[in-house]
């Protein structure tokens, strides 16, 4: 990238600056010089270099500070100071400050055509790094919506006419034929399921939710998780009580993942009800805590299963209807509630119905927890290896 | 409802718009499609349908939602009973944090994640119909 680089002289002597713009554009790079640091910061504004050449000792504004000034402008610019023998010392603090390079004085034209070569050489890179880092971002940041469209619809459209198929075939297929029709329904089924859990887990970056809390009401929280979920609970007539005190202090929080860590417990509750069942949800608060309890009386966790329900891939037996996920609702609800300063804990009866118990701390108690680095870094693991 | 009530599809997906308008015309409804949120106002501008279904992420970005935006500036419009469907997971609701419960984009709306049950999708046409015939009864 050497031809038409653009590169900034800053020094106060000009006979230095004449013999290296005579240099530089020789080798054909756009040359701009000051006498001072306070005309060399303005024109670096303007000029927009590549490379920085500064010397440290000038009168008026040092080359430290200018160096500093511009690195927090633009800390892609490459800069690198000009020095006499007596600064040498002074070069590699500048060098410690950030200073790509230096050069001594005096130097012969071929060793600064040398560091300038470098210094753009470096210049490249810094810029495919950022430019790579913002691509990266911007992948991440969009991957869900992007996948949600592209993956998503096509299957969305697939499973719409298969739904449509079995109305308007109803009265001319086999009962085989049917059961047929109704297994490659339940396999896009669990196939769009699974898509939404990994887009979660992969899009997700849970430990950003705390940036970005405020204090929640919980009651809220609850009423609509219970909204979302309650057409599930209709179609298997399942009844969702609720049992809550008047009011619920606020937590310190982020309504949207809390509300899907919620939906998820709920929806598990109902997944695993037995039809015609009951699923209750109740809160209430225990000494600065706030504990939501969702029971269900369905087919509950065997024993020897109920310590990894939570973990990363667990896949619960099937379910009332033979219904399986992708083993990830449990797992991100548990990081959603760690990221709260939570806990979420589950007792079970084989037979008999599950109670999941989330408990998050009120708002004060959770705003002094954020002051206790070690308890946030240990919950918000990512995903085990797994993306 | 003596007349056969007019649906009006707002979806980029003529597949699954396809899914959908063979439910709703087995039950009897008049359906129309449009397959692109500017030829949508212009179709609901020409002759408001007795429902809208419509999808919110279509496009680029969510498209949908400033139709939905545009109609709610609209007296007329902001009246229609609307039953919006996403490829979103149904979390939805919690995209519009701060609210009751509901998003309620539009005045009168209800909310459904594609693919859509066709027994569920027809249970909540009717419910938001008989809920526009008691209004205007009362009104």
């Amino acid at each position: 990238m050497s031809a038409g680089a653009r590169v900034l002289i800053i020094d106060d002597e000009e006979i230095v600056l004449d013999v290296c713009r005579e240099i530089l554009e020789g080798d054909n790079y756009t040359v701009a010089t000051a006498p001072d640091g306070a005309q060399g910061l303005s024109l670096a504004e303007e000029f927009g270099p590549d490379v920085v050449f500064v010397d440290l000792k000038m009168p008026g504004l040092s080359g430290f500070e200018v160096l500093e000034r511009l690195r927090t402008r633009d800390p892609s610019i490459v800069p690198i100071v000009i020095t006499g023998y007596a600064t040498l010392a002074s070069a590699v603090e500048a060098m410690q400050k950030g200073a790509y390079d230096f050069v001594p004085k005096p130097f012969t034209p071929e060793e600064f055509r040398l560091i300038t070569r470098r210094a753009l050489e470096k210049r490249r890179l810094v810029r495919e790094t950022i430019a790579l880092r913002r691509e990266q971002e911007m992948l991440r940041e969009n991957f869900a919506a992007i996948v949600a469209h592209e993956l998503k619809a096509p299957l969305a459209a697939v499973q719409q006419n298969l739904l449509l198929l079995t109305v308007e075939l109803a009265d001319r297929l086999t009962d085989a034929q049917k059961e047929r029709l109704a297994r490659l329904r339940s396999r896009l089924d669990d196939l769009l399921k699974m898509i939404d859990t990994w887009l979660r887990a992969i899009s997700a970056d849970l430990g950003k939710i705390r940036e970005r809390f405020l204090p929640t009401d919980v009651a809220g929280v609850i009423a609509k998780a219970v909204e979302t979920v309650q057409p599930y609970a209709a179609r298997k007539d399942i009844e969702i009580t609720q049992a809550l005190p008047p009011s619920l202090p606020a937590v310190h929080g982020d309504e949207g993942t809390l509300g899907e860590a919620l939906t998820n417990v709920l929806s598990n509750a109902v997944k695993y009800s037995y039809a015609g069942g009951k699923v209750g949800v109740s809160a209430r608060v225990d000494d600065e805590r706030i504990l939501i309890a969702v029971t269900d009386a369905g087919v509950g966790i065997a024993p020897d299963e109920l310590p990894y329900i939570f973990g990363d891939f667990y896949r619960g037996r099937a379910g009332v209807t033979g219904e399986a996920g992708a083993g990830l609702g449990l797992a991100v609800t548990r990081r959603i509630v760690e990221a709260h300063g939570g806990t979420i804990t589950a007792e079970s009866m084989p037979g008999k119905g599950s109670t999941f118990v989330i408990t998050l701390p009120v708002r004060r108690a959770a705003e002094a927890a954020r002051d206790r680095p070690e308890a946030q870094n240990r919950p918000v693991a990512p995903l085990g290896g797994a993306v | 409802m003596s007349e056969k009530a007019r649906v009006l599809i707002i979806d980029d997906d003529p597949d699954f718009v396809d899914g959908i308008r063979g439910v709703l015309e087995a039950a009897g409804y008049q359906v129309d499609a449009v397959y692109n949120p500017k030829a949508g106002f212009e179709a609901l501008k020409r002759r408001p349908p007795d429902l809208l279904l419509l999808d919110i992420l279509m496009g680029r970005g969510a498209e949908g939602v400033m139709l939905a935006r545009k109609m709610r500036k609209d007296p007329q419009l902001s009246q229609i009973p609307t039953l919006i469907i996403t490829g979103l997971r149904e979390q939805i609701a919690f995209l519009f944090p701060g609210q009751a419960v509901h998003p309620h984009i539009l005045a009168v709306d209800e909310l459904m994640e594609k693919p859509v049950d066709p027994q569920l999708l027809l249970d909540r046409v009717k419910a938001l119909l008989d809920a526009a015939a008691r209004r205007r009864v009362a009104g």
